[in-house]
């Protein structure tokens, strides 16, 4: 596998390079029905590493069996070394995580609610509380009850709770769930930020494709309980890479006439090739001169939604 | 230890914040105190004793704390469930049988400070408004305070296996409902049960956790009206349940698949 040259592939330089977690072999059975069949898996540290897969898949699944909500029919799951079958205590401690919902006691305020889960591990100081509240942009109504929260708001709130005893390894199930797009935004930059910043891995599963591409460094594919890819995101597009090139013009049989020669053909009213960054240069310079005006130019980039369906084979619920 | 102490702190916490625990006291509270009010109004010339309410209040007012800690008990494993909150609490640097404890422990904790609360409540109440009174109970020497004393004593170990047994099947069947039906099924329709099956005249009914619920008979006989055995032989078939219950509880919460 190919170190990503994302921003957080900075990391690559980090010292300790042991994955963070690693899958031999899970595997889930719940009656006869394979759920997750022999997954291996490693997830590098520093990474935002995306599960992608669609509607029953077994991503929740395999995020229960990650926190040990859940035990491994066959197989072995560590965190920093430490099996979550055998060594809970210790692989656990560094992990922050919201599965599914994040569910919260709907009785108690934000703020309880965060209290309750810093007493459960030693070292978090209220002041680390009201940091991490500061953070999610709570502060307005972190003393409200919960009940009255919406779920954008307890979305926050869970994210709060997971990183509020500073993991190493952050596991968000379909963390943008019920977000706005603001929220969105904030949330993957932060998480962006957690994993350039300070190191934290982050482990995240989602159905919004294209959210994923925004933000991971690498995404492993699961389809029917498999694993089918994982492949590094955000390469940079190589100067001999080829794309689908779109023009769009005034006269788009002119247009055609001038390219000829090089593949072009009309797709509506645009006019469209296959090249490279220098073709389109090239193009362009040849249209112009031919006098015709070029209004807008747009590459088409194989985005993960095309690879996520070329790979599952548009398949969307098994 | 200190850690430990924290997890029941949280427990106490989802307790207490709930304005429903503070309507039950309430509700306990204002019972026995308006059958005091309500005897010294109409008790004319004749003026009572501060212990002849006891009975009836303690009988009422015990009946409701078991009620009311059976509630917590199937909420408090149940209700996580339910809510999905267990997968939160379950994944910290905690084992499941330390967390299921802490849980365990903030209940008995409930249970008890009903207890108490409802006992020095329902004895300074029924003072003041009909005096103290000194005399020992009826035909032994026994002081009254000690012999009630006594009873809340033994209905409280009572209570603990009923609520035990409530905290069980909220924990197996992850049913709120389920637990406070049967274990209350179990205590007040328990003694109906066993009078019925008695008539059979089985040796084995004696073993029921049924026929073994009434403690406080035994503060001053030997016997077991039901059963007829001594004190001894009634501990040990509720020790026996006892620790059944709670084996069960603590395995089935530490193998079991928490998908919610
Ligand atoms: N407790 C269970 N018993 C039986 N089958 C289950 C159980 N939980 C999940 N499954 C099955 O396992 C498969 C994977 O479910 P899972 O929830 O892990 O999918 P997912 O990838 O998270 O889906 P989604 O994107 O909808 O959240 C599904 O086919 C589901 O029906
Ligand atoms: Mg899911």
């Amino acid at each position: 596998m190919t170190s990503s040259s994302a921003p957080a592939g900075a990391h690559a330089a980090l010292p300790n390079q042991e994955p963070v977690v690693r899958m031999q072999g899970v595997t889930k059975r719940i009656g006869k029905r394979t759920i997750i069949d022999n997954l291996t898996l490693d997830v590098p540290p520093g990474e935002v590493f995306g599960f992608l897969g669609p509607n029953g898949s077994g991503k929740t699944t395999t995020i229960r069996m990650m926190v040990g909500l859940m035990k491994l029919s066959q197989g072995e799951i560590l965190i920093r070394n430490h099996s979550i079958s055998r060594d809970y205590e210790k692989a656990i401690r560094h992990v922050g995580a919201i599965v599914e919902n994040p569910e919260m006691y709907k009785y108690l305020t934000g703020y309880q609610n965060l209290l309750h889960f810093a007493r459960m591990i030693p070292g978090i100081t209220r002041q680390r509380i009201d940091e991490v509240v500061q953070l999610v942009g709570l502060n307005a109504r972190i003393h409200d009850k919960v009940k009255t929260y919406s779920l954008g708001m307890r979305q926050r709130l869970g994210v709060a709770q997971a990183i509020m005893h500073k993991p190493s390894l952050l596991i968000l199930d379909e963390p943008t769930n019920g977000l706005d797009p603001a929220g969105i935004r904030e949330l993957r930059d932060y998480l962006r930020l957690l994993a350039i910043e300070e190191g934290i891995t982050v482990f995240v599963s989602s159905h919004l494709l294209s959210e994923m591409e925004l933000m991971c460094d690498r995404v492993a594919i699961i389809q029917s309980g498999k694993l089918i890819d994982v492949r590094p995101m955000r390469q940079q597009q190589m100067e001999t890479d080829l794309s689908k090139v779109f023009f769009e013009v005034d006269q788009p049989q002119t247009a055609l006439e001038v390219l000829e020669g090089t593949g072009a053909a009309l797709e509506g009213n645009h006019v469209v090739f296959l090249g490279n960054r220098e073709n389109i240069a090239a193009c362009n310079a040849q249209l112009v001169q031919a006098g015709i005006k070029v209004y807008g130019i747009r590459q088409q980039i194989k985005t993960l939604e095309d690879q996520f369906l070329e790979v599952t084979g548009g398949e969307r619920i098994v | 230890m200190f850690d430990f102490l924290q997890l029941v702190n949280n427990e106490n916490m989802k307790i207490y914040r709930r304005v429903r625990t503070w309507i039950m006291l309430g509700i306990l509270l204002v019972l026995t105190l308006s059958i005091s009010l309500l005897t010294y109004i109409y008790s004319g010339n004749i003026s009572p004793s501060m212990w002849d309410l006891m009975q009836i209040q303690s009988v009422m007012s015990i009946m409701l704390v078991t009620v009311f800690t059976v509630v917590i008990a199937a909420e408090t494993v149940a209700g996580e469930f339910s809510t999905g909150t267990i997968k939160l609490l379950m994944i910290r640097p905690w084992s499941r049988s330390k967390i299921l404890l802490s849980k365990y422990v903030s209940l008995l904790l409930f249970g008890l400070f009903f207890m108490a609360v409802i006992f020095v409540w329902t004895i300074v109440t029924n003072m003041l408004f009909f005096g103290y009174d000194a005399s020992p109970i009826m035909g032994s020497d026994m002081s009254q305070l000690t012999y009630w004393l006594l009873n809340y004593g033994a209905e409280f170990i009572t209570m603990i296996v009923i609520v035990t047994l409530a905290f069980l099947i909220s924990t197996v069947f992850r049913s709120g409902g389920l637990a406070i039906g049967l274990s209350l099924f179990i205590l007040l329709g328990g003694s109906i049960v066993t009078g019925i099956i008695r008539m059979l005249d089985y040796a084995w009914v004696d073993y029921l956790l049924f026929a073994n619920l009434s403690l406080s008979e035994y503060i001053l006989g030997d016997a077991s009206s039901i059963t007829g055995k001594p004190l001894g032989f009634t501990l040990g078939v509720l020790a026996g349940y006892y620790v059944l219950f709670i084996a069960i509880t603590w395995t089935v919460f530490n193998r079991r698949d928490i998908a919610s």
